[in-house]
């Protein structure tokens, strides 16, 4: 599964430097990273920029993505292609794979998962043979289709980085990232995911249907695109890696920025359509995904765009609405404004 | 359907205030155009409008309905209910089965409410559907109130009638009444409209309202508040031209007028003590003396009449000839105030010298003067034995005096009256004219109505006809028969006021009732003397009422005391004093102004001065509040990026701007080592809002005070 794309780390250096032209230090190369994955990503599958976009911070920023969407609407792809950009480098373990993809069922195990200890007559031992989750990339078709029992070796593998089998654990890989799917309307025979569980997801992205300018392009360039994959751009592992490091440690987040996501979560949680609100655990995996944010915006420091483009996708799936109230964004738009309104003003002060 | 009041409730009282403020306007317009009960339909009309558009205006089939269809629609029903309101008046059998005045009334009720009605949803709807609509309403309303005010500008508010009776008596200009409750509409008015919804709005509001002050503030500056001038006679029409027009007039043709009686025309202040023996004050302004050849005139002649004093001066004028002597005449000092402008004055009998004084009032006082008299303390006994004629009477004088139309029955009359004096009295001139008079007192009837007017001799017609005539008749007819028997005399004119009308105070008012002729005979020694006749029978009522607080509230006036200004307090204390209360409101709205002109120049100008740290902030501010100034804010909750890109069609660069202002304010770039340009991008910025932005909304956002309250 292995692609044989040359890394060009010259080329990085070029993408990079048009984001943050007048920062010559380590974001710079972080941003050229982020450029390479986007513009990697975005020949492979069409129209779905913000998707792509997303996915792309929820990867550097350490967290897993939820799609709800329909079949055949380029999700694999999507996962492919995204593994695939980060396959160069030298492998640190040779069980590691760019990406793989797991099509779950209600009779799937939680050994076909994580792997199993099989019995090697040769050398008279138990070897670990390594399941689909040994991946950078990692897609999850339709995880609320298999039973609770995998959906939990699952999602204890996304939180923890590591599986357990028989009492011996094996650490996953750091770029391990999760995009899981699920189809929102085909719910028969479903077992969906309990809230606490989908706070174990980043992002939840609702994808619709591309638009028709996009469709047509995708019709017309499908067989180049199979093509061109082997010859794209790609990163290294250790550069995804790096890149998380430096956005980290280089992209700043303002008080104000945290007094308004702090307000946000606290109107939220007081507004009357609100069942249950967000958690604080979400709020702090929410700071990274908003400097990733900033950096692929060529900022060094994170704004209110970030939050307007994020926090929907980071609350929406973490809050419980009370019965009758169905309009999350109207409930996420009107608790949002107050605070984001103090924070505008407060850049004038 | 609790959902459903929730939504309603809020929006009942400010829909009720505005119904209220829109309905006063349409009944302060009607009102001159129409009668009562069209007022009032219109009235209803407006709110019940103002009620039906604000809770329909968003829902079907009014909500799809398009803003010019409503316009049309209203228009409509308001040409079609004029025209059913003329065809009920107008046809024939309405009017049998009601009375007419029903009828009429029931058609002006029908075409002012129709009126109401349409006008009200045209504006309502105007206002909710299009920006300007606001502005139309205000100006509605302001034009409702001014309209009252200016039609009324010379001369009193009479409608309505009982804020400008209220105000009157109470010596409140009823302008600034109405100048409050008009203030009062529109800046309510305009408040609705603010807390109405659409924020975007509000500049086009804040501009009006700033215009609207302003003009007032500059208007109010220059002529003050318009103020009705009095009328001439405190509301009591009275014979304004009297004064002026009667001498050239037949003086015969005053029993025709029958306007009212008792209206004032002077006060008079006495300054020394004096009480007529006769029972009249008697106030000479002016004699006919010399016969024209019809009748009798005012003298052309120098050497007639000298004693009169013509015209008015500015200072002091004496009178050219004084009485013989002064024994038994007493100094009197008058000051006497004309309510009703005279061409000459008068004064207490008899005037020797007239002198300007002050006006304490002229919006009351046409002119004010003191009067000095010598009034006669004798009695008849002094008369009894007196020669006739002053000394230095040339013969063409005194036979000036003793000239009467060539009819003899007047010395036939008056011969045969004297017929009867006793023997010791037979050649005393005073007793002969006392027979005269008596004559006349015995036999004359006193009446308004009379036959003599167009008579070539109204006296004679008078003398030998039915003796039914008033004042003028019974002087002439004496004064005629005085001349035939050789006694100089002339009719004195001016005013006689019952001596109980001043009821012990010292002012006494003269009432246009009070005009009187009376015939005078000059006594060697005495000077000019008043035989007055006085019938005993009478057709007309000539008591008036004595008026004793409007004589007592002049007299204060005219002594200039502090009495008057307490009057007028003791009628103000329940109202606030108006006066400050506007000055205190321009003020105000003054200080308000120049502080908002000042914040804003302020805001503009500090950028240059201060230092790198804030120039972020400051400069970012400054071109914020060029934006808002030409109506480009930012929104509520919208973040500054969003803004930049909306602002980007009129400002291109400041998406620029706002990233440079963002990375100084939430990142870590330290603001004194951006080496970004902030006055260069402020002056970019400038020259991308002149060459996109129209120049009259630039010249509003300059001249707009409060533009900078929504940069944020």
């Amino acid at each position: 599964m292995t692609s044989d794309a040359m890394p060009e780390p010259d080329n990085l250096a070029v993408v990079g430097a048009t984001a943050l032209a007048n920062e010559p230090s380590a974001l710079t190369e972080a941003a050229g990273v982020l450029k390479t994955l986007m513009d990697t990503v975005r020949q492979q599958v069409l129209g779905r920029d913000d998707v792509i976009e997303l996915a792309i911070i929820a990867l550097i920023a350490d967290g897993h993505i939820l799609l709800e969407d329909y079949p055949g609407s380029g999700k694999t792809t999507l996962a492919k292609a995204l593994g695939e950009a980060i396959s160069g480098g030298e492998q640190v373990d040779a069980s590691i794979v760019p990406f793989r993809r797991i099509q779950f069922t209600p009779d799937l195990l939680p050994s076909d998962v994580t792997g199993v200890p099989v019995f090697d007559a040769s050398s008279n031992a138990f070897h670990f043979r390594h399941g689909p989750l040994f991946a950078h990339v990692v897609l999850a078709d339709e995880i609320n289709r298999t039973s609770p029992k995998v959906q939990s070796a699952m999602l204890e593998a996304m939180g923890e980085k590591q599986v357990t089998v028989d009492n011996v654990t094996y650490p996953l890989d750091q770029l391990f990232f999760v995009i899981a799917t699920q189809n929102p309307l085909d719910l028969v025979g479903t077992y969906p995911l309990p809230t606490p569980q989908l706070d174990r997801f980043l992002f939840k992205i609702k994808m619709d249907h591309i638009d028709r300018q996009a469709e047509l392009d995708v019709l017309d360039s499908y067989k180049e695109r199979r093509d061109m994959s082997g010859r794209l751009a790609t990163v290294t592992r250790d550069q995804v890696l790096n890149a998380r490091k430096e956005i980290e440690a280089g992209v700043s987040i303002s008080p104000a920025i945290k007094t308004a996501l702090v307000d946000i979560s606290r109107k939220l949680r007081e507004d009357d359509r609100v069942l249950q609100g967000n958690s604080t655990r979400s709020m702090v995996l929410m700071l990274p995904a908003l400097q990733v944010a900033a950096a692929l915006r060529g900022r060094d420091f994170v704004s209110a765009d970030d939050i307007e483009l994020l926090a929907p996708r980071v609350l929406g799936h973490r809050v419980e609405l009370a019965p009758g109230v169905a309009d999350m964004d109207k409930v996420l738009r009107d608790t949002m404004r107050e605070p984001m309104e103090a924070l505008a003003r407060s850049t004038l002060s | 359907m609790t959902d459903r009041t929730e939504q309603l409730m809020p929006q009942l009282l400010p829909t009720s205030l505005r119904a209220l403020i829109v309905a006063s306007s349409f009944w302060f317009l009607s009102l001159t155009l129409t009668v009562a009960s069209g007022s009032w339909a219109a009235v209803l009309g407006c709110v019940v409008a103002c009620y039906g558009v604000d809770s329909w205006i968003h829902r079907s089939p009014f909500e799809r309905l398009r803003i010019s269809s409503i316009l049309g629609g209203a228009l409509v029903f308001a040409l079609l209910a004029i025209a059913l309101a003329d065809l009920f008046v107008n046809t024939g059998l309405f009017t049998l089965l009601m009375s007419p005045i029903a009828v009429f009334n029931s058609g002006e009720s029908i075409k002012w409410f129709a009126i109401g009605a349409s006008i009200t949803v045209a504006l309502r709807s105007l206002a909710h559907r299009t920006s300007y609509g606001a502005v139309v309403e205000i100006l509605f309303v302001a034009a409702a109130f001014v309209i009252t005010l200016a039609a009324h500008r010379n001369g009193m508010i009479h409608r309505p009638f009982f804020i400008g009776d209220y105000a009157l008596t109470r010596g409140i200009d009823p302008a600034s009444i109405l100048m409050v409750f008009g203030c009062g509409a529109v800046l309510s008015l305009a408040g609705l409209l603010m807390a109405e919804n659409n924020h975007r709005r509000l500049p086009y509001h804040f501009v009006v309202l700033g215009m609207l002050c302003f003009s007032l503030l500059f208007y109010v500056r220059l002529f003050g508040l318009p103020t009705p001038q009095l009328t001439d006679d405190l509301g009591l029409t009275g014979q304004a031209q009297e004064g002026q027009n009667r001498q050239r007039e037949n003086p015969f043709n005053d029993g025709e007028n029958n306007t009212d009686n008792e209206a004032p025309v002077a006060v008079v202040v006495f300054r020394d003590d004096y009480e007529p023996l006769n029972g009249s004050y008697y106030f000479r302004e002016s004699a006919y003396s010399q016969f024209n050849g019809a009748m009798l005139d005012i003298t052309r002649h120098d050497g007639m009449d000298q004693d009169l004093i013509e015209h008015f001066t500015n200072s002091r004028s004496d009178s050219a000839q004084l009485p013989p002597s002064e024994e038994q005449l007493t100094p009197v000092r008058t000051t006497i105030g004309m309510l009703v402008p005279h061409r000459t004055p008068f004064g207490l009998e008899s005037p020797i010298a007239y002198e300007n004084v002050p006006n304490p009032n002229n919006l009351r006082f046409k002119r004010t003067y003191d009067a000095y008299s010598l009034a006669p303390e004798y009695d008849f006994e002094h008369l009894l034995g007196r020669e006739l004629g002053r000394e230095d009477w040339s013969e063409e004088v005194l036979q000036e005096y003793l000239t009467l139309p060539d009819d003899a029955r007047y010395e036939e009359l008056a011969r045969q009256l004297i017929a009867g004096l006793r023997p010791e009295y037979v050649d005393d001139p005073f007793a002969k004219a006392w027979a005269i008079k008596t004559y006349l007192d015995e036999n004359g009837i006193y009446s308004l109505k009379n036959e003599h007017a167009y008579e070539a001799d109204p006296a004679a017609s008078f003398l030998f006809g039915d003796l039914t005539g008033y004042c003028m008749h019974f002087a002439f007819a004496a004064v005629h028969m005085f001349r035939s028997l050789g006694i100089p005399s002339r009719v004195g004119i001016g005013y006689a006021v019952p001596a109980e009308n001043r009821g012990g105070g010292s002012a006494l008012l003269i009432q246009a009732v009070h005009g009187h002729a009376w015939p005078e005979i000059y006594f060697r020694d005495v000077g000019w003397v008043i035989v007055d006749p006085a019938p005993q029978q009478t057709l007309v009522d000539m008591t008036t009422d004595p008026q004793n607080n409007l004589q007592q509230l002049l007299g204060d006036m005219l002594r200039n005391d502090a009495s008057f200004d307490d009057f007028l307090q003791s009628q103000q204390t329940s109202f606030i004093n108006l006066d400050a209360v506007l000055n205190t409101l321009y003020a105000l709205v003054l200080a308000i102004l120049v502080a908002a002109y000042l914040v804003k120049g302020y805001r503009l100008w500090i950028p240059l001065r201060s230092n790198r740290d804030a120039q972020y902030r400051l400069s970012y501010r400054a071109v914020l509040d060029r934006l808002a100034a030409i109506g480009i804010h930012r929104n509520f909750g919208e973040s500054r990026e969003q803004f930049a890109a909306r602002a980007s069609g009129t400002a291109p660069s400041l998406r620029e701007l706002t990233n440079s202002h963002l990375a100084c304010a939430l990142g870590t770039t330290s603001a004194s080592q951006s080496d970004y340009d902030w006055q260069a991008a402020r002056r970019t910025i400038a020259r991308e809002i002149q060459s996109s932005t129209p120049g009259w909304k630039r010249l509003a956002g300059i001249i707009n005070p409060f533009s900078w309250l929504f940069s944020k």
